[in-house]
């Protein structure tokens, strides 16, 4: 049974979700919004390789769709960690205060 | 009949997924914006199942809106308060965000439809003979990126247990000087 839907089709999804996450993350103030958006930008990627991977019958396709997982969940971890240090130094965790290293 | 039922499937999923993308950006309220992730997460996971990855469907649903998206949500909780709800929550960037990734998406748009793409012409094995190719394919030929994203993410557990530890005293506040008292 196969369901006749292009790949490309596939791949112009991924590609709104990808310019959504990234209008989201240009944009928002609060570190975790972007988190999320950024979560949405790596969701979109995930779905363009198992896309091309099913269209090319390779499996490197979902390999590096779980190896995209694996970085997100580290990226997560790290990201929270960072938060959390970030309210600790500045008091506050809006990304417009910290401007740190802005010239 | 099984290209229209792909087809309504595919639209449905694409609303599912699409409209909660937007909401996440564009809702002011956090707890809600997490929310919104969550039917975004199951759409892909459904896009999986249109794909036939019946194995990525599971590892969706497990990993990240078990793991990723409740971990996200226990920070959402936990800094709620921390920034005003009723205070403007995007930068001034909103105009040329939209605009640069507007074009983005028409530069891909083009790109991807600039050529007529061949039919599918691969038909993916049936959940129990695909999962046995991935397994098989993880440990023989992609052992290496395999192993190398695992040590990538017990680096990152650590790293973030080292940069989220503080010894510093609460009332301590210091300036930003970034100055780290020993471990």
């Amino acid at each position: 049974m196969s369901f006749a839907v292009p790949t490309e089709h596939y791949l112009l999804l991924s590609a709104v979700l990808f310019c959504i996450g990234v209008a989201g993350v240009a944009t928002k103030r609060n570190p975790i919004v972007v988190f999320m958006c950024i979560e949405i930008m790596l969701n979109a990627a995930n779905l363009g390789f198992v896309a091309l991977g099913r269209h090319f019958g390779d499996v490197g396709g979902q390999i590096y769709t779980m190896l995209i997982i694996a970085v997100a969940a580290g990226e997560v971890a790290i990201g929270l960690a960072i938060i959390v240090s970030l309210f600790r130094t500045r008091e506050t965790i809006d990304l417009d205060e910290a401007d740190l290293l802005k010239l | 009949m099984t290209a229209h039922l792909g087809t309504i499937a595919f639209v449905s999923l694409t609303a599912l997924t699409i409209l909660p993308a937007i909401m996440v950006v564009s809702t002011r309220n956090l707890v809600h914006a997490g929310f919104w992730m969550l039917p975004c997460l199951i759409g892909v996971a459904g896009f999986y199942a249109l794909l036939e990855a019946h194995f990525f469907v599971v590892v969706q649903i497990l990993i990240y809106i078990g793991a990723i998206l409740v971990l996200i949500m226990f920070a959402l909780m936990l800094t709620r308060d921390v920034m005003d709800p009723k205070e403007r929550q995007t930068n001034a960037m909103g105009v040329w965000a939209g605009v640069i990734c507007g074009l983005g998406l028409l530069a891909s748009a083009h790109m991807l439809f600039r050529h007529p793409w061949v039919g599918v012409t691969s038909h993916p094995g049936d959940a129990h003979a695909q999962t046995v190719a991935l397994g098989k394919a993880l440990v023989t030929r992609y052992a290496l990126p395999f192993e190398a994203a695992s040590v990538l993410l017990l680096a990152a557990l650590i790293a973030a247990i080292v940069i989220a530890k503080s010894m510093r005293p609460p009332a301590a506040s210091v300036g930003c000087d970034g100055e780290v008292s020993g471990g």
